[in-house]
């Protein structure tokens, strides 16, 4: 069974025309695979998360009770951009998995939403938020590297806590933005096959080949949002994880959840910071 | 509406062949009942043991090269026998005509198959296997990739500067002067307008450049200077398929040497020919078997080189090879009729006269040999109308579509369709009478046509147009109809067309072959292709009238050229009637003569004192006689001429063997058609019609027509009849919505069946339809007959159109077919909405 | 892989004598499964080797899905009669006569001779690029040929196209529609019964199909009820030529009038979209007026609101507003002298 579908298009050749529909089904079921993998290591072989020894304490006075670490711009962002993921993901998807229904306005509507979102939240990021604080740093990696080996119970010296983001938070970032462009500029272009508000239609802009290699990135990307979109629902929910999705639904965690997690010296708030819009420091080594 | 019951008005009431006994009478034809009972053998049924099938692969591609290819998958699977590739086709060989010029191949004309497809369905190869079902799996498996190469559907685009051209080295074709004894082949060139000649023509205006073709005659500007209407239209035809019921299907074996071929032709004994320059193997090893064929319209002349396919793998596999062209397939390959954009400036009198006419077509001729449509529609104009003054220009082009061939009327329905929309908004203005408008420009005796040639121009062998316009207009009760009101009642609006038309209609210089057997009967060699115009035996009868033999002791020997045929026209231009009854009647003369000779020789006496009559010889007054039969018997005891032992020379070299075959069998008269003729001959017919228009749909219903025509000595009335209404009928399909659709982005064709492409149905013509005939003989042909296949055509198409303009005005269409779209928008609109230009739709 | 077409390849053919037994094959089955009934449609699918099922179940020795029955509450009429028995069943003619106005326009006498009710009601789509196997959005692709800059679209869709612009060619359906008939649907476990308009679908909804029936099940008979029986009918169909030809519209209506003003009415066309459009909008505007020209005028302007012409088929507007204008105000007969 092939990945892709191929059609013989009117002059003889063969095209893809899009992804294999049950592409759907490996995306789902490898997403809930995770999901139950992570519950049962989780349950029953993970360790206690250590981290190296407790970094200079700031002056209690300077660590705000509720630490702020979404604007609500950036909550705004974050949870337009969810819904219109969802209703992008729930109208591409059900109707191939047989629930009929008028999806194909829902879904160019939802995706101008979430691609307007997303250039807000790239011009946003880039001149009010901290934008490096979303990439992984070399500490990051250090930090992984020596978490791999205590995994496999080699000897390793204890991570040190985190900056603003988690390393699988930042590395979540960068597949999410990997995959959301592709299906982004996949989904523009193939605006230009139906009737929107935005193109003159010319569905013959592109040569069969490309048009049949858009649809397959379109899908593929698709598909690999499920998974993805699968997981981070999951550890939004997570126990553990909640202060960090109460935190994008009111702004802030506590401090005590900062103190835990993070490294004041890499994720720097103040009280001043913390009336203002949060504008985490640079992380430097 | 009036009502067809009255006696006089009743189809076929009219009396032919006054005084004579087979001439101008109906009967029944010996195919008869083998056609009408299901028992007649087509090609397809032709069953011979082993026999493998064939199937083709066809071009996705509108032009293309083939870049890869892997048939080793087909190759491998059980059943599959051979694979033909256009690499195993003998080269394009030269054709020497019967006075020995030399017609050199063209190496870029069509072959039956190609690695550089031209057009959208071109085959490229052909796979054959036990089975169709096997072939067809086997094609699915070859991976075959084509290098898309520019194309073009439009004339107008290919035209335009930088415009794509249909073939790689060009978009016309250009023929060289024949040099001593040999026609060259002609070579491509290109033709591009500049984009000042596009600005100049108005919106829905053909635009008019430079043509590699035109002539011209009278004073066209002074002719423009005193007309007192000028009209400057244009007007497109459309491009349509040949459909014959019959596809071009062809089963081939070989024997000894010889190939054996059942396939549908529009000539028996010309195909044979044909296939031997195609397969370059010598005539004697033909053998045709073409029994029946299922219509050809100009696309079975000598039937089709698709055929070698099967021939060439029969040889192959040394087996027989059935080759089943489907619906689809023949629409690619079955030929087409060439679409003309046409563009006309017409100037009349006062009177109607046309005083002059300045003429100007494109033809869209498809990827290969030119077609000669551009230039027959300007010399059936001039013929037609007899303008004062006029000038002709004409350029055929080359695009990636279907090849065409000439079909019924080709160039004459174009060039009537182009004009006679002309011509009655011209009385339209005029205040004229559409009959009246025409009877004033109808040629007349020996009228000329086309330009010049070493100073005179050619004329007609006659014409009595006028007289049939007239009784046509008497019988359709013109006056009446014209007269009646209202015209339109709630959303029916009704109209009356007329047209005039014509074709040609003979050529002359053909053999004729018959023996009278010694048991007394008269065997008839027909090289006529039966292609379901009867001309095929009818022809016959005029030589049985001057034998004087009753036509129950005729036998017509038909349909296999093994059966010693003469050299016979093919059965196009409609000049089998006209050809062959003149070399019926000379070859029955020579009998005649025969007759009397051997009759002198026995009885003694001068053989001018003896008739024949009767089935029998005798001397006028004593009585003394011998039988056809007691004549046969003498004449193989006289051997020599007589029996065929020898034979005239002035006989086609095919019609010597087939004496030399004969010989001995009994009397054997053969004769060339050597009867002068002054002009040329034509057709003519006077059509009617009447439309009923929905104004509110656009759904338009022809309820009456007639045809009357100018054919010289009717032969036969009911094939005449069913000539003239048929092939009305066909006219009738370009106006009704005949057409081809293109996807012009991947130039393929989108209406390859008939529920898309739209010939017309029985349901959409009249049900009690009528047609006429002068019967005034031709007086430049002994037996006074002219041919009728293809003069009714234009005039089936143009009296619709003309009544419907009548019921619609003039501002509805500019391009044909005119369907319940066209109308309803423009008739909103009170404008034409459909673009002229804009084809395939 | 090259292309080639008018060859039917081979399939396993199934010939069931009972509804039954064809329904458990359907079930078997599922979508390897293709429903031969008439073969109009199929055969040409089958022949192009475009559609490609591993078996075909022939329902032509069904006889109990063949008959018109009439039952106390209507008439019923097996999927596999024909049209030609549904065009001249008297019990139709009598009190359906928009059917059987509807069923004798149907492409050819040979045609309706073997062409069968359910399949008319079921056949797909003659979009030129579909049938002809491209890859378009009907046939699971992703583009529409008809609806390009330079797409052939004369006979396509005004109304309803999302993406897809092809048309439902159905003479029959618009007819069942205005008679408020119920279409039979069985499936190994269970019977469903839904009304003629919604057994079509449109693009929007599944643009690879134009009706509900989904694989494994079968589509029994069609129930008339009696509740439009003599009403007032107007048939109306437009094709380029007068025999063998697809709509280029068509129209039905069923009206009751009483004091001179439309009752009941209901009102279809066909040919418009992917689906038989039921003009409900133009049935509530008609409740209550007379039944004349401008009443017509009035609904034929209605019936056309929110249509979007491509290149080639604006014309389907105006021939739409008028065909409506007829189906309520009536057409005068041309008497001529």
């Amino acid at each position: 069974m092939g990945l892709i579908q191929w059609a013989t298009d009117p002059w003889g050749l063969s095209v893809p025309i899009h992804i294999a529909w049950f592409l759907i089904w490996v995306a789902l079921i490898a997403g809930i695979a995770f999901l139950i993998g992570h519950v049962v290591y989780v349950r029953y072989f993970a360790k206690p998360r250590q981290f190296t020894a407790d970094p200079p304490t700031p002056s209690e006075t300077e660590i705000p009770e509720r630490v702020a670490r979404h604007s609500i711009a950036a909550r705004t962002f974050h949870w337009i951009m969810a819904a219109s993921m969802l209703v992008l993901l729930f109208t591409a998807f059900l109707p191939k998995a047989g629930v009929q229904f008028d999806w194909v306005t829902y879904h160019w509507i939802a995706g101008t939403v979430l691609t307007a979102s997303i250039l807000f939240h790239v011009f946003h990021a880039s001149f009010w938020l901290d934008f490096g604080s979303i990439w992984p740093d070399r500490i990051d990696m250090k930090d992984a590297w020596h978490r791999t080996r205590a995994f496999f119970g080699r000897p390793a010296p204890l991570p040190r806590r985190f900056a603003k983001y988690p390393l699988e938070n930042k590395l979540y970032h960068g597949a999410i933005m990997i995959v959301g462009t592709a299906v982004i500029a996949t989904g523009i272009c193939m605006m230009f096959r139906i009737r929107t508000i935005f193109f003159t239609r010319d569905p013959y802009l592109l040569s069969d080949m490309t048009w049949g290699t858009i649809y397959v990135l379109h899908g593929l990307a698709g598909v690999g949002l499920i998974a993805l979109i699968i997981v981070h629902i999951y550890f939004g929910v997570r126990p553990e994880k909640q202060p960090i999705t109460k935190s994008m639904i009111f702004g802030w965690m506590s401090r005590e959840f900062y103190l835990d997690e993070h490294d004041p010296a890499r994720w720097i708030v103040s009280r001043q910071q913390a009336s203002r819009t949060p504008v985490a420091s640079r992380s430097e080594d | 509406m009036p009502e067809s019951k009255d006696a006089n008005l009743a189809p076929n009431a009219q009396v032919f062949g006054v005084g004579r006994k087979l001439i101008g009478k109906d009967y029944p034809t010996p195919d008869l009942y083998a056609k009408v009972t299901g028992r007649a053998k087509y090609a397809e049924d032709f069953h011979a043991p082993g026999m493998l099938f064939c199937k083709l692969l066809l071009s996705p591609v509108p032009h293309g090269r083939v870049k890869h290819l892997d048939a080793s998958e087909a190759r491998a699977m059980p059943g599959v026998k051979a694979i033909l590739m256009p690499d195993d086709l003998p080269p394009p060989a030269d054709a020497v005509t019967d006075n020995g010029t030399v017609i050199k191949a063209n190496p870029k004309g069509e072959r039956a198959l190609t690695m550089e497809p031209v057009y959208q369905g071109e085959p490229v190869l052909a796979v054959a296997a036990v089975d169709e079902l096997t072939a067809a799996n086997a094609i699915e498996k070859i991976q075959i990739e084509f290098e898309p190469l520019p194309f073009v559907l439009d004339p107008l685009e290919t035209l335009r500067p930088g415009g794509p051209n249909a073939r790689l080295d060009g978009n016309i074709w250009i023929k060289p002067a024949p040099a001593g004894n040999q026609t060259p082949a002609p070579h491509l060139g290109q033709l591009k307008w500049s984009e000042a000649d596009f600005a100049a023509a108005r919106d829905g205006q053909l635009p008019m450049g430079k043509t590699p073709d035109q002539w011209t005659y009278g004073d066209l500007d002074a002719g423009f200077n005193r007309a007192a209407v000028v009209l400057d239209e244009t007007f497109v035809t459309p491009d349509t398929s040949h459909q014959t019921l019959e596809t071009r299907s062809a089963m081939a074996y070989w024997q000894n040497g010889k190939v054996y071929m059942h396939t549908g032709t529009q000539s028996t004994a010309q195909t044979v020919p044909a296939i031997a320059r195609w397969l370059k193997v010598d005539p004697s090893k033909v053998v045709l078997i073409s029994e029946y064929t299922g219509g050809g319209f100009g696309s079975k002349v000598t039937a089709g080189i698709s055929l070698i396919i099967p021939a060439l793998l029969a040889k192959k596999t040394g087996t027989p090879v059935m080759m089943r062209i489907s619906r689809e397939e023949e629409t690619f390959i079955g030929r087409a009729r060439p679409s003309l954009m046409g563009r006309m400036k017409v100037g009349f009198s006062n009177e109607g006269r046309i005083v002059a006419l300045d003429m100007f077509v494109l033809s869209n001729n498809g990827p290969y040999d030119a077609q000669g449509d551009a230039g027959a529609a300007g010399r059936i104009v001039s013929l037609l109308y007899q303008p004062e003054a006029m000038r002709w220009r004409g350029a055929t082009i080359l695009t990636n579509t279907p090849p065409r061939s000439a079909q019924s009327s080709p160039g004459g329905l174009q060039g009537i369709m182009i004009i006679e929309p002309i011509i009655a908004k011209a009385a339209r203005r005029l205040a004229l009478d559409q009959v009246a408008i025409r009877r004033i420009n109808c040629p007349e005796g020996k009228a000329p046509f086309g330009p010049s040639v070493d100073g005179t121009r050619p004329h007609a062998t006659s014409a009595f147009l006028k007289q049939a316009l007239d009784r046509g207009a008497e019988q359709f009760q013109w006056k009446e109809r014209v007269a009646r009101t209202p015209k339109r009642i709630g959303s029916k609006a009704r109209g009356v067309g007329v047209s005039l038309s014509c074709f040609v209609g003979g050529t002359i210089g053909f053999d004729g072959l018959l023996v009278i057997r010694p048991n007394g009967r008269v065997s008839f060699q027909s090289g006529i292709g039966n292609l379901g115009t009867e001309s095929v035996i009818d022809v016959h009868r005029a030589g049985a009238e001057v034998l004087g033999v009753s036509w129950d002791k005729c036998d017509v020997v038909w349909g296999n050229s093994e059966h010693n045929l003469p050299f016979t026209c093919v059965s196009g231009g409609s000049q089998t009637t006209h050809a062959m009854t003149r070399a019926a009647h000379a070859t029955a003369m020579d009998a005649r003569k025969k007759l009397q000779e051997i009759a002198a020789k026995t009885l003694g006496g001068a053989p001018e004192e003896y008739e024949v009559a009767n089935e029998r010889v005798y001397r006028k007054g004593d009585g003394r006689d011998l039988t056809f039969a007691e004549a046969a018997q003498r004449a193989i005891q006289l051997g020599g001429i007589y029996d065929g032992h020898e034979s005239a020379p002035d006989l086609h070299r095919l019609t010597k063997a087939s004496v030399a075959a004969l010989a001995g069998q009994g009397l054997v008269a053969a004769a060339k058609d050597t009867y002068p003729r002054d002009g040329f001959t034509f057709s003519y017919v006077a059509s009617f019609a009447e439309v009923e228009v929905d104004v509110e749909t656009g759904k338009y219903n022809v309820v009456d027509f007639l045809a009357y025509a100018d054919v010289g000595s009717v032969i036969h009335p009911r094939s005449i009849g069913g000539q003239i209404l048929g092939r009305s009928v066909l006219g009738m399909g370009h106006a009704l919505g005949q057409k081809w659709v293109y996807d012009p982005h991947y130039g393929a064709m989108l209406s390859t069946r008939f529920y898309q492409n739209k010939p017309p149905t029985i349901l959409d013509v009249p049900v009690n339809m009528r047609w006429g005939a002068l019967d005034i003989p031709d007086p430049e042909t002994p037996v006074g007959a002219r041919g009728i296949g293809e003069p009714p055509v234009g005039g089936g198409c143009a009296s619709i159109l003309n009544a419907l303009s009548d019921a619609l005005g003039d501002e509805i269409f500019r391009r044909a077919p005119v369907n319940a779209d066209t109308v309803l928008t423009s008739f909103e609109a009170g404008r034409p909405m459909q673009h002229p230009l804009m084809a395939y739709i | 892989m090259a292309v080639i077409r008018d060859v039917m390849p081979s399939f396993d053919l199934l010939q069931p004598n009972s509804a039954d037994e064809a329904r458990n094959i359907l079930a078997q089955r599922g979508s390897d499964a293709w429903v031969l009934a008439g073969g109009l449609d199929s055969f040409d699918w089958l022949k192009d080797r475009i559609k490609r099922p591993k078996v075909v179940v022939d329902l032509s020795g069904v006889d109990e899905l063949r008959g018109i029955r009439v039952k106390s509450d209507g008439v019923e009429i097996g999927a596999m009669t024909t049209l030609t028995e549904v065009a001249q069943n008297p019990v139709i003619r009598e009190n359906y006569g928009v059917l059987a106005d509807a069923a004798s326009m149907v492409a050819s006498p040979q045609i309706r001779n073997q062409g069968t009710i359910g399949g008319n009601l079921s056949q797909d789509t003659r979009c030129w690029y579909y049938r002809a196997g491209w890859p378009c959005y009907r046939a699971g692709g992703n583009i529409c040929y008809a609806d390009t800059p330079e797409g052939r679209n004369r006979e396509h869709a005004i109304l309803g196209a999302d993406r897809c612009v092809a048309v439902n060619p159905s003479d029959t359906a618009p007819a069942f529609i205005v008679l408020d008939a119920k279409f039979v649907i069985r499936s190994r476990k269970d019977e469903r019964v839904i009304d003629a308009e919604d057994y079509f679908i449109g693009p929007d909804v599944d643009i690879t199909r134009l009706h509900v029936l989904q694989p494994g099940e079968l589509f029994t008979a069609v129930r008339i009820p009696f509740t439009w029986a003599s009403s007032r009918f107007y048939f109306e169909k437009i094709r380029d030529r007068n025999v063998w030809d697809f709509p280029l519209l068509n129209v039905a209506s069923a009206m009751f009038v009483s004091n001179g003003r439309i009752d009941r009415v209901r009102i279809a066309v066909n040919a418009a979209a992917a689906r038989p459009l039921r003009l409900k909008s133009v049935e509530r505007a008609v409740r209550g007026m007379p039944p004349d020209a401008a009443t017509g005028e009035m609904a034929g302007k209605r019936a056309v609101q929110g249509a979007v012409p491509l290149q080639f088929n604006a014309y389907k507007i105006p021939l739409m507003r008028n065909l409506v204008k007829r189906a309520i105000g009536g057409v005068e007969e041309a008497k001529w002298a």
